[in-house]
């Protein structure tokens, strides 16, 4: 895959180099950069983050008067590129550096909107994630380094955890997420709410799977508890409110609760690990393709009712749509891993949830015309079908995930 | 069940559906032709199908009667299965012995003699589809309670019973004819109502019913849950007390009772009965002989044919049967001495009916100490009281029609006029009372013996209860002649027709000479006995007393007196119904107000501000200093490196 992934950069590298010339032309090498490695990997992960991929880059082409115009292109595709990397990673060093490589570029690009750079919302996000980053590189380093029967174990997991927490936006250091998400460009802000949340997740996943026993009981508690916090923050914070990008932030917060969850459950009991990694994952994706399909709706100034409602139907987790069944692998292995308490909270908080979620659509369901961004809305939409067919075949890839 | 017995019922299936089903669908006719268009000339013939459906009843249940096992108390009971849960041991089961067989031919042959009775006296009602249907539908459902062994398949047919009462007593739906109320009109006592509409009357019943129908049904479930077995014939009653203990048997045994007392209406649930009388009279006649209020001393007799407590001598059973016997006298006691004072023809009789089946329940109840002959009597005082009330309902009714006036009134004119009506009184009262040497005598005789062997437990109480019952009991018959064909006051006649209705009860009252002639000749058990007991000079000095007592009522029917008052307006008792009741329905309905102001509260306003308020908590932390969020970030590290710690300690 090395070969790839280099053939792929240097497509890149020319790609950022033509931004000069022609935006359009950066487009289009950027994703034919990630082409390589995606087809190298495993089929149907590479077809999901490429998706997640694809609408990203669409969606920032609605942006005007972009200050980076075709850099950005190329960092998609590098996030992409570390994303689809992720799967396979084992090494210590090579996953945090593949954290790295997802995390910095989103520093740029939220600041990117139509007149000019947002640099007092950059700085606020920039502050969070260098903490994050900091943290969670010294936990990760720490988990690696010590035996699981220390004092300095229990620190540096937790210092992992509030690292991730702080990186994607759980509960109590969630702060960032409502302030960015309703000042920023509705754009950039749904490339960091998706694309930038898969590598921190898998990445976690793979170093406790490698580190931790179940012996760590009181941690694990701890996680469950940051958990149901999140999933109760973010939903009576969404509950109330009637601006779309809010209600969006604090519905980012309840949705990682529900995927930190999962934690719980892949310390706990190691048979139900790849049900745990297969709903975060699947979390994950619904988060995707519901947060590209509202902000990009929200940019656009609406969309058609049915889209809008797909989406919200599907984070409700009505079946046969996607957020029913991530939401089904996470109960079911929480229960399985006799985390039923997280279950009843987290079925509980999803009750909560419907209210905002239809409110979110009524708002945002205005009436269809056609256009790139509603294009976007679309697809992202149409995304939420793929479990029509019973996504047991998403917990066989997820089996295949090397590390875990 | 044997094979053997199922080839010697040929055809059983078939008898039992036509049984069953010829009354309730010989009425189909005239209710949906009554549903499509009221009172077209033509449907009003059609009730004469409904008769043909009784009939064939009626044919099926004497069949049974001659043709089905051997006609004896001894005999083994037959039984016939229709298989319907076998694995939950829950079936159709049909049983024939010596109460079914009797029981069933009884209840047919008076629900014919009524029907036929009724082709005239309904002849011009606003709602015969209503009228009819219910009619057929409370024989089928009394003829499935009186052949059903199961218990949950007799509770079908109790339910029936319960339904089409309330049908039937509330028939007259619009409570505008004066002659179906009961009570004076507008007379109050204590701010309460003393006169009853049909409407009232109706919800009365079944409201009444009701309330013992709930606890039999969970006695019906326990018994379920505790044997597995609903066969009253099959169940292991001695077992069950040591299973569940004496407490668990009375409290079980009185769940059940519930049913049967309020079918019965024994005191306190009387006044349904009373008020039972807005309904047409034939639906009072039927009600009060064979079905219905026969129907829950007849499921006593049953239970204690088959639990047979005289064989037991377990101290659950023994309390559940004292409290019987002087529920039964004491109810007894009341009624009778209502029917002394009450002025209404038809609520005299329901008084006096309710005072029989006291008797006929406390008889039953001595059995726990007599044996099965006490239930015979029982059985046969049913029987004898059946013939002789049905008539007299009846004349009743024949009078109300010509007098126009449900109190009671009437002189020598008219006797003369409507002898047929005159003579059936004198044959009903005379031979129901206890006269010597009439068909009641012979079994309260019986009685007299019963009663007089539990001197040993209770002294002479219970007799000498039973005396002064019978003595009053015939003297408010003498009354009930007097008063509507000698003494009681002068009224116009509106003669018309009356053929079809004197007939019934001319037949009908033909009966109670039948059964004296049964008592006097028979060679079989319990006549012979019952003839035995008759000829004891302490039996013939008690119906001396009768006697006087009946003479007393001739002729001196009416006796100003404030206990007089007290006792026609059923010593009150209707404050329960009408006050007590419904006062703590209100208190019910009060909590359950409350209830639900709570939860709309913690639905609509609670919950939501609760919400509301810890949503703008969440967000007021947003106030976009990134000083302020590095702070509670940092914080929060701190913290979670001390919880850190504390867990590393624990690990």
């Amino acid at each position: 895959m090395m070969l790839e992934i280099l053939v792929s950069l240097i497509v890149l590298t020319i790609a950022a180099a033509l931004s000069y010339k022609d935006y359009r032309l950066s487009f289009i090498l950027s994703l034919a950069a990630i082409i390589p490695v995606a087809a190298s990997g495993n089929a149907i992960y590479s077809a999901l983050i490429f998706g997640v991929a694809l609408l990203n880059a669409f969606s920032l082409l609605v942006i005007r008067g972009n200050h980076i115009a075709g850099v950005d292109y190329a960092m998609i595709a590098i996030m992409c590129i570390a994303t689809l990397y992720a799967f396979i990673a084992t090494d210590l060093a090579v996953m945090l550096t593949l954290f790295v490589v997802v995390s910095v570029p989103t520093y740029l690009l939220i600041m990117v909107s139509d007149r000019e750079m947002k640099v007092d919302v950059g700085i606020k996000y920039v502050t969070f994630m260098v903490i994050a980053t900091v943290l969670f590189m010294i936990g990760a380093v720490l988990l690696y380094s010590v035996g699981v029967n220390s004092m300095i174990y229990s620190i540096a997991f937790l210092m992992l955890i509030v690292g991730l927490s702080m990186e994607v936006g759980i509960a109590p250091v969630h702060e960032w997420v409502p302030d960015v998400f309703s000042s920023a460009d509705p754009i950039p802000v749904s490339i960091v709410a998706s694309l930038a949340k898969f590598v921190p997740f898998i990445i976690a996943y793979k170093i406790i799977v490698a580190t931790a026993t179940p012996a760590i009981g009181p941690l694990i508690l701890v996680v469950g508890l940051i958990a149901a916090a999140s999933m109760f923050v973010g939903n009576i914070g969404a509950l109330t409110t009637n601006d779309p990008s809010r209600i969006l932030a604090y519905s980012t917060v309840a949705n990682m609760g529900y995927i930190l969850a999962t934690f719980a459950a892949i310390t706990a009991g190691k048979e139900y690990i790849y049900f745990a990694i297969a709903g975060g994952i699947l979390q994950l994706f619904v988060n995707s393709f519901g947060k590209i399909g509202f902000f990009t709706s929200i940019k656009n100034g609406g969309t058609s009712p049915i889209t809008a409602y797909l989406l919200t139907f599907s984070f409700i987790g009505l079946p046969p749509l996607m957020g029913f069944w991530s939401k089904l692998f996470i109960i079911y292995s929480l229960v399985f891993s006799s985390y039923i308490w997280l279950a009843v909270i987290l079925v509980l908080n999803s009750a909560i949830s419907v209210p905002y979620y239809v409110r979110l659509a009524r708002l945002l369901g205005t009436g269809w015309k056609f256009s790139l961004a509603n294009a976007v809305v679309l697809f992202a939409s149409l995304a939420m079908l793929i479990t029509l067919i019973p996504p047991t075949w998403f917990v066989d890839v997820m089996s295949m995930m090397r590390g875990v | 069940m044997t094979e053997g017995m199922i080839e010697e019922l040929p055809m059983m299936g078939e008898l039992l559906a036509l049984l069953f089903f010829s009354p309730i669908i010989a009425s189909f006719p005239i209710a949906i032709a009554w549903g499509i268009d009221p009172r077209p000339e033509w449907a009003r013939k059609l009730p004469v199908l409904s008769v043909f459906g009784l009939f064939v009843s009626l044919c099926v249940a004497l069949y049974i009667l001659f043709n089905v096992g051997e006609l004896s108390p001894e005999a083994e009971p037959i039984k016939y299965t229709v298989y319907w849960l076998p694995d939950f041991n829950i079936n159709f089961v049909f049983i024939f012995d010596y109460l079914s067989k009797l029981m069933g031919a009884l209840t047919a042959v008076i629900a014919f003699l009524i029907g036929v009775y009724g082709l005239e006296y309904m002849r011009d009602d606003y709602r015969l589809g209503w009228y009819w249907f219910f009619f057929n539908l409370f024989t089928a459902s009394m003829l499935l309670v009186v052949y059903s062994d199961n218990l949950l398949m007799l509770l079908i047919g109790w339910e029936g019973l319960g339904i089409a009462s309330w049908g039937l007593i509330g028939h007259w739906f619009r409570d505008d004819d004066e002659l179906s109320y009961v009570g004076v009109l507008k007379r109050k006592v204590a701010g309460l109502n003393m006169f009853w509409s049909p409407s009232t009357g109706g919800w009365r019943a079944i409201s009444t019913i009701r309330i013992g129908d709930m606890p039999m049904f969970f006695a019906l479930g326990a018994l379920f849950a505790l044997t597995g077995n609903l066969n009253i014939s099959e169940i292991p009653w001695a077992g069950l007390e040591e299973k569940i203990g004496v407490v668990g048997i009375v409290v079980l045994m009185a769940a059940f009772l519930m049913g049967p007392f309020t079918k019965s209406a024994q005191l306190p649930f009387s006044e349904w009965l009373m008020t039972a009388m807005t309904g047409p009279t034939t639906v009072s006649a039927l009600l009060h002989s064979a079905t219905m209020v026969a129907a829950g001393t007849y499921v006593f007799m049953r239970l204690s044919w088959y639990i047979q407590p005289w064989e037991l001598h377990l101290e659950g059973y023994e309390y559940v049967y004292i409290l019987v016997l002087f529920l039964g006298l004491i109810s007894s006691l009341y009624a009778a001495l209502v029917a002394t004072s009450t002025r209404e023809r038809k609520v005299l009789l329901a008084a006096s009916t309710m005072s029989s089946l006291g008797l006929m329940f406390a008889s039953a109840a001595a059995s726990y100490w007599i044996g099965k002959f006490a239930v015979l009597v029982a059985f046969w005082y049913l029987i004898t009281h059946a013939f002789a009330k049905a008539t007299l309902f009846l004349v009743a009714g024949h009078l109300i029609h010509e007098t126009h006036d449900r109190f009671l009134c009437g002189d020598m004119e008219v006797a003369r006029k409507l002898k047929w009506a005159f003579v059936a009184t004198v044959i009903a009262t005379i031979f129901l009372s206890g006269i010597p040497p009439f068909t009641a005598y012979w079994v309260k005789s019986g009685m007299d013996g019963v009663m007089h062997h539990l001197e040993h437990e209770f002294g002479l109480l219970p007799l000498a209860l039973l005396v002064t019952i019978s003595a009053i009991y015939s003297g408010f018959l003498g009354k009930f002649l007097s008063m509507n064909f000698f003494k009681g006051k002068k009224v116009h006649l509106h003669l018309h027709g009356g053929g079809i209705m004197s007939t019934a009860y001319v037949l009908m009252v033909s009966m109670l000479i039948v059964i004296l002639g049964l008592y006097l000749t028979s060679h079989e058990e319990p006549f012979v006995e019952f003839f035995h007991e008759g000829l004891l000079p302490s039996s013939f000095a008690v119906g001396l007393i009768v006697l006087v007592a009946y003479s007393i009522g001739l002729f001196k029917p009416q006796l100003e007196s404030p206990i007089g008052q007290f006792f026609s307006d059923r010593m009150y008792v209707m404050f329960l119904n009408d006050y007590i009741v419904p006062k703590i329905g209100w208190a019910v309905a009060k909590v359950v107000d409350y209830g639900n102001m709570l939860i709309d509260f913690t639905c609509h306003q609670a919950i939501p501000q609760m919400f509301e308020v810890y949503s703008a908590g969440i967000r007021f932390v947003q106030n976009g200093s990134l000083e302020r969020y590095l702070r509670i970030v940092i914080g929060f590290v701190m913290l979670i490196v001390v919880v850190a710690v504390a867990a590393g300690w624990i690990v």
